[in-house]
């Protein structure tokens, strides 16, 4: 099992650095994340059966760990005015400014309309974005409305 | 930025990569550096205490206090480990829910019960604390100012500990309100 576990995992390893990058502003948050989401995803796993995409239920336990996992607050909050120096996990690949630009927009965005948004711009479909968080199919498309606005200003400042 | 831009962006992004062997040694350790924090402060907490349990008659003369009041400081520390072995086995599992929505409202109550039942422990161990060690002191001056430092101490300890929980049931307070159906 650990051997099919890890090859998902690996496969699908994006979409954590991802929900990483939404949810956390240093790297250092990043890589403490992505380690628990690991942790999490493994203690999980058995109890996957199959019922959704593998993407999906990656997705739903990454976006959870994110937004629930006890983690101590930072006396400084910070907001950004103007868009922060390229900020990411280790990698080879160079970040481009408007990747920069783009996490830096959603990180404006309350919890849960990140975990709306990311899974609509990963080409979810309404009834799939409803599955994983839980909202109606009709809540969903009120809120992506709201948020691409929201995005637009925050885009434009 | 278009959306079809922001769409290209999010979808190529997330280029950073683990080897499998990496993946593999991050199952092995428990949880993010907060929860292992916490852990070792639970093994090292226990640890202490059960010594403090094992020793507390010798040194602090056990023999001369009252049955009631080692009985009760027994129950305490025993009540203060059980308190943070079922705390962390709480906090440590995050998912309780086949979506998003109702596993942050299950862990919302979870923390909610665990913050009471924590508060309430923490004040019965102050309380198993006090009663041993002042159960059979002729009270002095010096001897209660010594008592009431003990008592602010205490107070001021859980004023801390009600902090940190309140900021972390409201962070999660604030998440099940920005799921809820507007």
């Amino acid at each position: 099992m650990e051997k099919e576990f890890l090859e998902t995992v690996h496969e699908h390893q994006k979409i954590i650095h991802k929900v990483c990058r939404l949810y956390r502003d240093t790297k250092e948050d990043q890589e403490d994340l992505l380690q628990e989401i690991v942790y999490q995803l493994w203690k999980s796993f058995p109890s996957f059966k199959g019922e959704s995409k593998i993407s999906s239920w990656i997705y739903r336990i990454a976006l959870n760990t994110a937004m629930a996992v006890y983690r101590k607050r930072k006396l400084m909050v910070r907001n950004y005015e103007t868009v922060p120096e390229p900020n990411h996990l280790t990698g080879e690949n160079t970040i481009s400014e408007n990747e920069e630009r783009l996490f830096w927009a959603l990180r404006k965005l309350n919890d849960a309309e990140r975990s709306v948004i990311a899974l609509f711009l990963e080409e979810y479909s309404y009834p799939e974005i409803a599955a994983i968080t839980g909202l109606s199919e009709s809540n969903v498309g009120v809120r992506l409305n709201r948020i691409k606005t929201k995005l637009k200003i925050i885009l434009n400042q | 930025m278009e959306l079809n831009d922001l769409k290209s962006n999010w979808q190529n992004a997330g280029g950073a990569s683990k080897s499998e062997s990496d993946l593999q040694k991050m199952t092995k350790i428990a949880g993010s550096s907060a929860m292992q924090r916490l852990r070792k402060k639970l093994v090292i907490e226990s640890i202490a205490l059960l010594m403090f349990s094992l020793v507390y008659y010798d040194w602090f003369d056990g023999d001369k206090k009252p049955v009631y009041a080692n009985v009760l400081l027994l129950s305490g520390v025993l009540l203060y480990i059980l308190n943070d072995v079922i705390g962390y086995i709480a906090i440590s599992n995050p998912i309780s829910g086949l979506n998003l929505k109702l596993s942050i409202q299950n862990y919302l109550q979870r923390v909610r019960h665990l913050f009471m039942f924590s508060l309430i422990i923490s004040v019965l161990y102050g309380i198993s604390l006090l009663v041993f060690f002042s159960s059979v002191i002729h009270f002095t001056k010096e001897k209660g100012l010594l008592l009431a430092g003990l008592i602010a101490t205490l107070s001021l300890m859980y004023f801390l500990s009600f902090r940190i929980w309140n900021s972390w049931l409201a962070n999660l307070r604030r998440q099940a309100k920005d799921f809820e159906s507007e």
